[in-house]
């Protein structure tokens, strides 16, 4: 039962106005939602892109500082007067050389005391010698250092500086330090003199403690790579050797400067890059996931805040609908007695909006229904009454006693033939208004009748009048009200001819006239004064017994019937006669009209 | 009525809205407040295997967005202590335990006790009996001894006899590799095994032993030391009895002594295992089966072979001389 109410339930007003805000809400919110989370999130998104791009321009500049300061250490040390000296010696382990050695060591070991980022300072030169801030013994043998990359590959670079990858320093003696060397060659060395190279290890810790303080979102890092794409830096080197993860190389390389997505879409990975002037490059990793640092927060802000929205708007639009609907519901309850069938009630609903309108459009139509309703009983009454009379005006007894008087005369004179005749119409006119209660019939049917009533009446008033009738053939099984001909004939006899001292003439003529039938009841009676005239038409709008009375049923029963369009009309004339025309809608047949009269 | 039901079916919408609300609010904290606990051997901050170890686990904690707890005993050998700290880890109720075994059986009723309560268990460097956890990422000690073997067929061709030393008799790795490093060699029936001795992780027996061993036999052409112990101790021996450096030694770990060993030539080589990814891939890992994914139960992490040729490469020099923050 209740899964099969609640789509009918559905379908009140007020459940669909409710339903329709609430959906329009909905939709509303959530976009509304959505978009100002989107917004804010790019909002957000771009403003840390800005900060990790400042973040990662800021450590490009400490590294630069940190080399920069290298290379001047370098450049001071290699400009040392000493260190000239010694090189331009044949053999450096001879006596000269020795205190020459100690000289520089301690001029190297101030400079290295100095400054705690510097891990070593150490000179090696092609004649053999080699110096650094240590005691010689700790050094690995001469021969082995000089075949490491920094002294190899800087002294053929023609004194330019060689800034080597992060590594383990390995020129002492069970010494491994993660360091970045500077090797720098000795400029312009003195023809004669040997060439050497000085190196500048850079403290691996100033580094990685640069880029591990670096914070960039929850997941985000800081790494470095050299000008060959070596790593210099990552906090995730071992994954990387191995192979379990990845950076996206080539276009690392290929970028300067700025900030652009991972090509791997799956890891979300932004890239922000800064290059230093001797080649490094800095790279910030962010996670786009991470940018937006509360993301979560957000999201939950918004939805709150939506939720809540949505439920103050869901409240408002229930109180709405209900508003809206409160004065339908009062109409509705006011139709349903009207339904019942009472009638005296008034719907008050104040305001000037449309259910107010309505509701007064409604006490309107309530009016005009009781006022039909009253007079649609009214009219059935008259019509019920005005039938009834014309039944009995058809045959009145005095009518009746006269035509049986007449029989009997007849037949006491012999006349049999006459007593036939009038007997087998009297008979006619008593059964036409016995059988069928129809109200309209053919007009046929109407004209067997009258002719019935005429061949009486003239009997009756042997000599007195003649008649004619000339209806068109064409209209003759269009329907007309029954006994509507008859009183006009009673009236044109008793009013008109019966006090003619002439033999008097009744034409009755039927025609189609402007779409209406028109049936004319003429007499050249004694006729009237137009005061008679028009008190006879007076009489024929009121319902007066008496004389005229015939004339004001047969008027009132066209117009109940037919509208006062219709009716009765006359024309009349002092001495010359009579017309009574009648009018009445052209009605075609009812279909069964010729079976029935068969 | 009807406009009760109709409410009552909007009303019916908004309760619905509002717990799914709070249902996405609760499981955000949820997340947050639940950590890993981690176990490894030791907490020693002197053993750089388990320092790098920690550098791998704290790497993905960051990545992962999870919080890992450190928890361990002072030395590899407090087994009792190592239980009792994974009965307590328990009752912290975390998502996933990680823990490094320093026991292969007496850890096991406990372990179970830990799979008994719905923790995600995974072991890391050494399994237990049984393989309980969800999975085991450690180095493949069997293919590392392997691997050893190898590198020593590059120093020593044809028939020779070789000599194994050893930490302890009852230790996983210890047998995987002594596995590894023996069923290939006899794989040569040219090639004699001698009896493998055991240092029980002193370096000055590991020492002695050598010693009395070079002096029993003087055709021994190559010698494994399978972990640093026992390598340092047969490097001392040699560099004593074997100034011409006839016979080869293949080593396993790595340490500053061995590093020097290998610059002196004494070592030839040493197998070295790659902790920081052990690390990183146990906590990965543990994320994986905790979220109901299917993860492998033996998870190898790979171990390389360093010379005094590759040692100073830049993949080699992290794994030989990795980088740990003072």
């Amino acid at each position: 039962m209740r899964i099969w109410s609640r789509p009918i339930q559905f379908k009140s007003i007020h459940t669909k106005i409710a339903l329709a805000f609430s959906c329009l809400i909905l939709c509303t919110t959530v976009i509304l939602s959505y978009s100002a989370y989107r917004l804010s999130t790019v909002a957000v998104t771009d403003t840390s892109l800005a900060y990790t791009k400042q973040l990662i321009d800021q450590v490009d500049k400490n590294i630069q500082t940190y080399i920069g300061n290298m290379e001047s250490i370098a450049t001071l040390s290699l400009s040392n007067n000493d260190l000239k000296r010694y090189l331009a010696l044949k053999n450096p382990a001879d006596p000269e050389g020795l205190q020459l050695t100690n000289q520089i060591s301690n001029y190297f070991q101030s400079i290295v005391a100095s400054r705690n980022d510097i891990a070593s300072i150490l000179f090696a030169g092609s004649n053999g010698a080699l110096v650094s801030e240590r005691p010689a013994s700790d050094f690995k043998p001469y021969s082995e250092l000089i075949t490491q990359d920094w002294y190899a590959k800087a002294s053929r670079s023609s004194g330019k500086v060689l800034i080597s990858p992060s590594h383990v320093q390995h020129l002492y003696k069970d010494e491994y330090k993660w360091v970045v060397s500077i090797s720098k060659p000795m400029p312009n060395p003195l023809p004669g003199t040997a060439s050497g190279v000085l190196l500048v290890d850079l403290n691996y810790n100033v580094i990685n403690d640069l880029c591990n303080q670096i914070q960039l979102g929850q997941r985000g890092y800081v790494f470095i790579l050299d000008q060959a794409g070596d790593l210099i830096f990552h906090p995730q080197q071992q994954l990387i050797y191995s192979g379990l993860k990845s950076e996206d190389m080539p276009t690392l390389m290929q970028a300067k400067e700025g900030t652009f997505p991972s090509p791997e879409k799956e890891q979300n990975k932004i890239y922000t890059v800064s290059t230093s002037s001797f080649g490094w490059k800095i790279v910030g990793v962010t996670y786009a996931g991470d940018l937006i640092g509360n993301k979560k927060d957000m999201q939950l802000a918004s939805m709150m805040w939506g939720g809540i929205a949505l439920i103050i708007a869901l409240g408002i639009s229930i109180l709405l609908s209900i508003t809206l609907t409160r004065p339908i519901k009062v109409l509705e309850a006011h139709m349903k007695q009207v339904e019942k069938g009472n009638f005296n009630i008034r719907v008050d609903v104040e305001g000037a909006n449309e259910i107010s309108k309505l509701s007064r459009t409604f006490n309107l139509m309530i009016g005009k229904i009781k006022e039909l309703m009253s007079q649609t009983l009214e009219d059935q009454e008259v019509k019920r009454i005005s039938e009834l009379k014309a039944l009995q005006a058809q045959i009145q007894p005095h009518f009746l006693y006269n035509t049986l008087d007449s029989i009997i005369w007849m037949a006491e004179m012999g006349k049999v033939d006459e007593v036939v005749t009038m007997t087998s119409a009297l008979s006619k006119l008593l059964r036409s208004s016995i059988s069928k209660g129809e109200e309209l019939i053919p007009i046929a049917v109407e004209l067997q009748h009258i002719e019935n009533y005429l061949t009486i009446q003239s009997i009756r008033y042997r000599n007195k009048f003649t008649y004619a009738i000339e209806v068109d053939p064409d209209i003759q099984n269009r329907r007309i009200l029954k006994i509507i001909l008859q009183p006009l004939v009673e009236n044109a006899i008793y009013h008109g001819i019966k006090h003619s001292p002439e033999r008097g003439h009744i034409h009755i003529t039927g025609r189609r006239l402007d779409g209406m039938i028109e049936l004319k009841v003429l007499d050249n009676g004694v006729g009237m004064s137009e005061e008679q005239l028009k008190s006879l038409m007076l009489k024929t709008r009121q319902a007066e017994s008496g004389k005229g009375f015939g004339l004001h049923n047969v008027n009132h029963r066209i117009q109940l019937y037919f509208g006062d369009h219709y009716g009765l009309q006359f024309e009349s004339e002092r001495e010359e006669g009579t017309s009574v025309t009648v009018r009445i809608p052209d009605m075609p047949p009812l279909p069964n009209e010729n079976d029935r009269e068969n | 009525m009807k406009i009760r039901v109709g409410s009552v079916a909007i009303a019916v919408i908004m309760i619905l809205l509002i717990t799914a609300g709070y249902v996405v609010l609760s499981q955000g904290l949820e997340g947050k407040e639940r950590p890993m606990i981690l176990i490894p051997k030791t907490i020693d901050p002197h053993v750089e295997f388990w320092r790098v170890l920690n550098q791998g686990v704290s790497a993905a904690a960051k990545e992962y967005k999870t919080e890992v707890k450190v928890i361990g005993t002072k030395s590899e050998s407090d087994i009792e202590e190592q239980i009792k700290l994974l009965e307590m880890a328990i009752t912290e109720k975390p998502k996933a335990i990680i823990l490094a075994a320093t026991d292969y059986n007496r850890l096991v009723p406990t372990a179970q006790k830990v799979i008994d309560a719905g923790i995600t268990l995974i072991t890391v460097d050494s399994g237990l009996e049984g393989g309980l956890s969800a999975s085991l990422i450690a180095t493949d000690n069997y293919a590392a001894g392997r691997k050893a073997v190898e590198t020593m067929k590059n120093y020593v061709q044809g028939p020779a006899t070789y000599a194994i030393v050893s930490f302890v008799k009852t230790s996983t790795t210890q047998m995987d590799r002594e596995n590894g490093v023996r069923d290939h060699l006899t794989q040569d029936p040219s090639i004699q095994v001698l009896d493998t001795l055991y240092s029980n992780g002193s370096e000055d027996k590991a020492y002695e032993q050598t010693k009395k061993l070079l002096s029993e036999h003087a055709d021994i052409r190559g010698i494994f030391g399978l972990n640093e112990v026992s390598t340092i101790g047969a490097a001392r021996a040699l560099k004593e009895l074997d100034p011409e450096q006839r016979i080869k030694l293949i080593g396993f770990d790595s340490s500053t002594d061995e590093v020097a060993f290998l610059e002196a030539g004494i070592l030839q080589a040493t197998v070295v295992q790659k902790p920081f990814n052990m690390g990183y891939l146990a906590v990965r890992t543990a994320l994986e089966a905790y979220e109901g994914k299917k993860v492998k139960v033996n998870i190898d992490t790979g171990s390389e072979v360093i010379t005094k040729e590759n040692m100073y490469t830049s993949e080699n020099q992290k794994l030989l001389f990795p980088f740990v923050e003072k």
